[in-house]
Order: C-alpha cells, then structure tokens, then sequence
C-alpha cells in the first residue's frame, strides 16, 4: 500500500470516529445549504444572492459584482428600479433596468427592460415571440451590493476543474482531520 | 477461502493499531488526540475494561437527525420548486439550528470533556459494576496536558477523581512520535491510586 502519512488518523480510527468524520462533512455542508436555504425564505426570492456577469449596468453596477436580493410581494415594479429576472428557459440572471410597464387593474404587470450601458432594449434578449417581461419573471430587486467578490463565481464557471479540485480538496480535508 | 483471507490481509494492512504514533508536534490537536487515544488504550487493553458508548452515540444521533433534516429539505424543495416548498423549507431550517444549539449544548455540558466511558465488570458477577472515566483538557499553544480519571463506584455511586498535568515534551520526543511507555507508566499510576483508596475506604 502507498505510505500516505496524512492517512494515519484515518487508519487507527474506529467505526463510531469514521462515522464521525463523515458525519462532520456531512454537518458543514447542510449548514451551507440551510444557511442558503434559509436566506431563500428570508427573502423570498429564490436566488437571493447572484452575480452581475455583463458590463451591460455600468457604472451603476461592474462585471463581478455580488447583488443581494429580496422578492417581496409588496413591493411593486416601477420604472426605472432595477430588477434581476430570468428569461424562460434560460438559467442565467439579468440585472437591468425596467423602461416601460403596462399595468391591470387586478395588479397584473407586463414590463420592459433595458441595460443602462445597452444601446437597444431587451427584446431581442427575450424568448423568440416574448415581447414583455411578467411577475413571475422576477428573482428578485437588488437591497445591496458588495463590488469586485463574485469574480471568484466567475472564475470558477470559467473553468469548472478548478472549482472540483479546490471542492475535492476541501472534502478530503474535512474528512481526514480529525478536531 | 482465498478471498475472506484476501479481503482480511488488506483490512489488517489497512489498520495500524500496532505502528508507533507519529504525529506533528506543533499541532495541539493531534497532540491530545494522540494523548487521549493513548490513554484510552492502557484503560481498555491493559485493565481490560469495556467501553461505553451512550455518551458518544449520543452525539451521533444529534447530528445525524440533523443531516436528516437537511436532506428533506433539499429534497422536498427539488420535488416542490421553491415558493410552494417554503413552509416546509422554514421549519426544517428552524429544526436545524434548534438541533445545532443542542448539540452545542450538549457537547458543553453532557460530554465535557470525557473522551472515554469505561466499565470495569465485577469478574465473579456478584456486585455491580463501576465506571471508570477519563476527561482531559490542553489549552491551545499550551503544552501543559491535564489527564482526570474519575472512579465511580457501583454500589455506592460514590464519584472519586484523581487527575495529573504535565508538559506534553514528557511524552513525546523530538520527531513526534509518542513514547508509549512513558504515558503508560503515568495512567498506570494514576489509575492504581484511585484503585488503592477504593481498597483502602
């Protein structure tokens, strides 16, 4: 067998301490994804934190930006708030600019947006025959911004094997050190 | 046949209960786990005592009820895509951290810091057994171990501690590995002056 020293405390441990580690892996991540689950609750939008990937907000917002977001039912969309939406079929967010709203009496909105550095709205960004944005669009509207941080999500969706060794890593650690 | 054998002979060549201990010197962790083991296996080898693991499972049932919740979460809201999950999404995350504050809790305050629960059984069956436990405590960047054995008596219930500290370079030499007769003499004598008051009360 290799002789991998860092393995040794894996080696002389029990049943009940491998369970352990595994356990303890198991505990960091479900706090991960309680603590993003819950925030999705706090805020009502079910991706309560994204990252603007195009410069098409400059100079309000920049590429790597990280935007914290809320869904609240009671806010209403009005023109010129900024919105972060989704188009259908495509999972990618869009931070832009609401141009234009029709509105119904029962509160029923079609909306029109535009990126402040566009030079064209975005219907040519929609679903082919999609003229108008709806509600049910929505992620959410931007509360907070901290700059330049999601470059790191950037980076690691540009290049997917960093972002599997940097996490096999982190796994593997967790698992072999004991407290 | 050659298959169990095979299976066994890689088992065995996994463990290594029998290599000395070698572990980083600076890293106060892996010092006192090192210690602790140690000291658990002069009580349960040397003395031949049975371990007790209510205080540990324990802890394994809190943190994996935990888990359990956190995987229904995640599953309930992959089947139910999120607005209509939230309710059940709310009181799984509220569940969850009720259960984190326990297990802090209870690490805290049940477990301390007792790393063995031991049972020395009455070897002619007669009179209850009594219970042997060992706690121990090394502060970060300190390198004085405090090792407490603490005896109670079956019949009686009554609880007697005993314990040591000394500096860690008394038991380990200049590479990190552990010098295992060393450590045994001293849990050796810790033990026996614990066993002799019993004799003597």
């Amino acid at each position: 067998m290799l002789s991998l020293d860092f393995l040794d405390d894996v080696r002389r441990m029990n049943k009940r301490q491998l369970y352990y580690q595994v356990l303890n892996f198991g505990m960091i991540v479900s706090s991960a994804l309680m603590i993003w689950k819950g925030l999705m609750v706090l805020t009502g939008s079910e991706s309560p934190i994204v990252v603007v990937l195009s410069g098409s907000m400059e100079p309000a917002f920049h590429r790597g930006d990280l935007l914290f977001l809320t869904n609240r039912v009671e806010d209403p969309i009005r023109v010129g708030e900024i919105v972060v939406f989704r188009i259908e079929g495509r999972e990618i967010p869009i931070v832009h600019r609401v141009l234009k709203i029709h509105e119904k009496e029962n509160g029923e909105i079609k909306f029109l947006t535009k990126g402040d550095n566009n030079s064209v709205d975005d219907r040519g960004l929609y679903k082919p025959g999609q003229h108008w944005l709806e509600k049910k669009d929505v992620v959410g509207r931007a509360r907070g911004f901290v700059p330049y941080i999601g470059i790191v999500t950037i980076l690691m969706n540009d290049y997917p094997k960093f972002k599997y060794a940097v996490l096999f890593l982190l796994g593997l650690f967790v698992l072999v050190h004991r407290e | 046949m050659a298959a169990r054998n095979g299976k066994n002979g890689l088992l065995e060549k996994w463990r290594i209960d029998e290599k000395p201990v070698k572990i980083d010197k600076w890293d106060g962790a892996a010092v006192k786990n090192s210690l602790d083991d140690a000291a658990k296996k002069v009580l349960l080898e040397k003395y031949g005592y049975a371990e007790n693991f209510n205080l540990v499972d324990g802890r394994l049932l809190i943190c994996t009820i935990s888990c359990l919740f956190a995987i229904v979460a995640l599953i309930w809201d992959f089947l139910h895509p999120f607005p209509e999950s939230k309710p059940v999404l709310a009181i799984c995350i509220l569940t969850y951290f009720i259960m984190m504050g326990f297990l802090t809790l209870y690490t805290s305050y049940q477990e301390k810091n007792i790393f063995l629960v031991s049972v020395q059984k009455d070897p002619a069956g007669m009179d209850l057994n009594h219970t042997w436990q060992l706690s121990s405590s090394l502060k970060r960047f300190d390198d004085q171990y405090t090792l407490r054995v603490s005896f109670t008596d079956g019949k009686s219930k009554h609880t007697r501690e005993q314990e040591i500290t000394k500096s860690v370079g008394a038991f380990f030499d200049g590479n990190g590995t552990l010098v295992m007769d060393q450590f045994e003499k001293c849990v050796s004598k810790l033990h026996n002056t614990l066993a002799t008051e019993k004799k003597t009360k």
